[in-house]
């Protein structure tokens, strides 16, 4: 394999150019035949957010393109970025400590609802170049905006 | 199943809620209730139970904003190519740009192909992994757009525009038959609404076949333009709907009642200080009584002379008659006249000499009122 792409690359070197389109062809026809196996791909997952919501933003910011493939591969790459916040909220959400449970429940210390709030979404948000900062208010008793879990009890 | 049944149940009740603001600020209601379905979803598949509405606002907020970021940078990218429809290397750049704050493999390539870049690999590897789960709802493609019918053209109709200066692309004006008869000028801007209505009776009425549809889209698109025509209406049909599109009123149409002018000075008038004493009272003003005046002269500039000013001052204020309340004792004491008087006379000496210091008069007229009136409270206590 090597000894004939360094033959090649020799050939290429003397001979004219059309080796070395020809080289590079085969390099665009890899490269297209992965681009359209994944854009293949994209028609077979069918993602959350849907393809009007996604048009119909793209048409808003000027971004035209008849091709749904795109509409989709919009789609995914959104849906993509959302699940991964979504994911760092989560992770935020499960690092904090439960909250006490008494005893007369069972002993399900870990479980707790999991919840997403406006601290955890800001926390996994700033990663994202997103700052989001929540507006403290002043609350007429002391369990207003807490935990809901615990303010169940 | 019953997860998925709550998380319909729970859905459903968002896109109720949703629904019921959609009346509210923009039109971008609709789509942004769709993204909060959607994220919501999306937070499911996460593993989250439940969600603040705020944080769930939040993230689709955020979610429109990257769906506008990337068109909007695919566009730009498809733009510097020289192209006005984008492709998917656009769409590619667009991700990658949004992507550098996160990074991801082989960013800093600077010549790589982008068709195998690192993004594409996480996306076709996401695609892997994730379940496959459809929005719950189907959606109509949105906006909706309506046909609107234009109106046509001269030359569509084959018609003759009225005049030389009307060329024949214009589009044509309604028919004469629709026009309502002129009334007073002043009602054309008010009138725009009430020429729709009225115009519709008479589509009623007449069924003539190229009417209708004329009479259609002229009612559809040229309402306002109408008035121009000089078809300004009477204002009777529009005033019985809407008080506030009523002509206005010429002067003296209405009976309004007059402006009662405030009294001249006289004697007998008491505000809230009657002077208690007669005698007083015909001789003499109160105190205030010759201040007041004095200061609406300052205030006015007049300072022709002395005696003049006098007589102004006395001609403008109605009476605002202290009531001093004064014991016995002081009945028949001639000082407590004679402080007004002093007073009196004092003060437009002042007035006479220059207008031009009015606060410091003013002030002065003040604590000397307060210095009359007090020794006579005194003298009560």
């Amino acid at each position: 394999m090597k000894s004939g792409n360094r033959e090649r690359t020799m050939n290429n070197m003397s001979s004219s150019n059309s080796q070395q389109q020809q080289q590079s062809s085969e390099a665009r026809h890899d490269d297209d035949a992965v681009l359209t196996e994944f854009l293949a791909s994209l028609m077979d997952y069918t993602p959350t957010i849907p393809d009007e919501l996604v048009e119909h933003y793209l048409a808003k910011s000027g971004f035209q393109c008849p091709d749904v493939r795109l509409v989709r591969l919009v789609a995914v790459a959104t849906q993509k970025f959302v699940a991964d916040v979504a994911t760092d909220a989560l992770q935020q959400c499960k690092a904090r400590p439960a909250p006490v449970v008494k005893d007369k429940r069972d002993k399900q210390q870990k479980e707790k609802r999991l919840i997403l709030t406006m601290e955890d979404l800001s926390k996994a948000l700033s990663e994202y170049g997103v700052n989001m900062k929540h507006q403290e208010y002043f609350a007429d008793s002391p369990s207003t905006g807490m935990d809901p879990a615990s303010r169940e009890e | 199943m019953s997860h998925g049944g709550g998380e319909s149940g729970r859905l459903h009740d968002k896109a109720g809620h949703s629904g019921k603001r959609k009346s509210s600020v923009s039109g971008d209601e609709f789509a942004r209730a769709i993204a909060k379905i959607a994220v919501a979803q999306l937070c499911e598949t996460v593993g989250f139970q439940s969600f603040q509405q705020s944080a769930l606002e939040k993230l689709s907020d955020v979610t429109t904003w990257y769906i506008r970021n990337i068109g909007k940078t695919a566009q730009f990218y498809a733009n510097l190519a020289g192209r006005t429809e984008g492709n998917v290397f656009d769409v590619i750049q667009g991700m990658e740009e949004l992507g550098l704050s996160q990074g991801f493999a082989g960013a800093s390539d600077v010549d790589h192909c982008l068709a195998s870049s690192g993004i594409v690999r996480e996306i076709v590897q996401y695609i892997g992994d994730a379940e496959d789960i459809p929005f719950v709802y189907s959606i109509p493609p949105f906006p909706v757009a309506r046909e609107r019918k234009p109106v046509p053209s001269f030359f569509h109709i084959c018609e003759e525009p009225p005049g030389e200066h009307i060329p024949a692309w214009l589009p044509a004006f309604p028919d004469p038959q629709t026009y309502v008869p002129a009334g007073n000028e002043g009602d054309a801007v008010f009138n725009a609404d009430k020429i729709e209505p009225a115009r519709h009776h008479l589509k009623m009425d007449m069924s003539s076949m190229n009417l209708p549809q004329h009479l259609t889209t002229c009612i559809g698109s040229e309402g306002p333009s109408s008035v121009t025509f000089g078809n300004s209406a009477r204002a009777t049909q529009g005033t019985e709907s809407n008080p506030f599109l009523a002509a206005p009123l010429q002067f003296g149409e209405k009976e309004v009642s007059h402006l009662v002018p405030p009294a001249r000075l006289s004697d007998e008038e008491a505000v809230r200080y009657p002077v208690e004493q007669n005698r007083i009272m015909d001789n003499h003003m109160s105190v205030l009584e010759t201040f007041g005046p004095a200061i609406e002269a300052m205030k006015s500039r007049f300072c022709d002379s002395e005696e003049g000013q006098k007589k102004v001052l006395l001609n403008q204020r109605p009476a605002v008659q202290f009531k001093i309340r004064v014991g016995k004792n002081s009945l028949a004491g001639a000082p407590d006249l004679s402080p007004q008087k002093i007073g009196i006379e004092k003060i437009s000496e002042w007035f006479g000499k220059d207008s031009e210091n009015d606060d410091k008069k003013r002030r002065a007229e003040k604590i000397l009122k307060q210095s009359i009136e007090n020794p006579s409270e005194l003298a009560q206590l």
